[in-house]
């Protein structure tokens, strides 16, 4: 059973250590050091060792020889993301390579003068799309639990490296997120989500993914189905070398049919995507808790 | 449309959506409570509000809403200007 708490794991003392190391060593130096955060990592982090772990032997069926090496890769580019992150951030964007797919259509949907839902996932590296949107960016509103916002916000003050985007922190004891989107929405902006992780375990809707069943939030896929606004899917995944590649996929409009609720169709629309992409890239799967039913 | 016709709209579209007894919905009556609405509800509403009467509700709109009078008063309001 899923059981995220709306924190993400990561010390202070880790997040300084690496954002000092970028930027007086650089990428490559951290990158280095990042082979023994993995070392480190593994014994220490036994939650998510363990559900990556069942995640490589339970889910991609791989042999535990190949599991280990999954684990190692995992974290690995777990932590790799994250320093792009902070390096992207910190304005180094000539470092990296960026490869665009369906980029036209997607385009042609932010131009069209309406809100905009994305949905993305805890794979890749999602977040760091904002910057390269130019004045798109200043449009995007990011939707994330208010405890995982309140360290990032924290985190990135600290250290003076800001970001493009705006943030609609969730809190399930207020209303406010929800107005937040839908007038973000009313002003043509984008709204982002990710659509793989709850903190509400009473508002859920299940889906097979990965050929197993899993819950997710059903609040994303509700606004996106309700909410007459284009959705789009949308992933940057992280190749080598230096390179992300963004994956946009503008979703099929759907309808309340007799046997199915327009939340579950935008639902199993997005697995179907995410899915696909995950499959390419197995060793980005970034959420470490037991995502799936027994 | 009448402020009596524009009330009965709204109950009949509450009713519906939420899948509660109409004689449940009284003016005094708390709209959140008595539809059991939590957050994600609250789309469904403005959903619904700005495909029937086209307008959008705020948050700074919900706020001042407790009962049912008050989501008519706020519905009348708008549909009037």
């Amino acid at each position: 059973m899923a059981d995220w708490k709306g924190k993400t794991r990561g010390g202070s003392f880790g997040y300084f250590f690496f954002i000092k190391l970028i930027q007086y060593i650089g990428v490559r130096a951290a990158y280095f050091f990042l082979a023994f955060v993995v070392v480190y990592f593994i014994p220490f982090a036994p939650k998510a060792t363990g559900s990556t772990w069942r995640y490589a032997r339970k889910t991609l069926k791989l042999s535990r020889l190949k599991s280990v090496g999954l684990l190692f890769r995992n974290y690995y580019r777990l932590g790799q993301t994250l320093i792009d992150k902070i390096a992207i951030g910190s304005g180094m964007t000539n470092k990296y390579h960026f490869k665009f797919e369906n980029y036209q259509e997607f385009l042609d949907v932010l131009n069209s003068q309406q809100g905009v839902i994305m949905l993305g996932g805890h794979i890749g590296n999602w977040e760091i799309g904002a910057p390269f949107f130019g004045d798109y960016g200043k449009n995007i509103n990011i939707v994330m639990y208010d405890a995982e916002y309140q360290k990032i916000k924290e985190m990135l003050e600290k250290n003076s490296t800001g970001h493009d985007y705006k943030v609609i922190p969730v809190n399930n004891d207020t209303l406010t997120h929800v107005f937040q989107i839908t007038e973000a929405l009313n002003r043509h902006e984008y709204v982002c989500f990710q659509g793989d992780r709850y903190v509400n375990a009473d508002k859920l809707l299940t889906a097979t993914f990965m050929g197993r069943e899993a819950d997710f939030p059903s609040g994303p896929f509700l606004l996106a189905s309700r909410l007459k606004v284009p959705v789009v899917f949308y992933f940057a995944m992280r190749e080598k070398p230096m390179t992300y590649h963004y994956r946009f996929t503008i979703a099929q409009p759907v309808a309340r049919t007799r046997d199915r609720k327009p939340e579950q169709a935008m639902l199993e629309q997005y697995v179907a995507n995410f899915e696909k992409i995950l499959r390419e890239y197995p060793e980005q799967w970034f959420n470490y808790y037991e995502f799936w039913k027994k | 449309m009448t402020n009596e016709e524009i009330i009965e709209k709204i109950n009949n579209i509450l009713a519906e959506e939420f899948e509660v007894d109409k004689n449940i919905i009284k003016p005094d009556a708390p709209l959140m409570r008595t539809l059991e609405l939590d957050s994600l509800d609250l789309v469904d509403v403005v959903v619904l509000v700005e495909q029937n009467f086209g307008f959008n509700i705020t948050g700074e709109d919900f706020a001042k809403i407790r009962t049912f009078q008050d989501f008519y008063n706020l519905v009348i309001e708008r549909t009037q200007k």
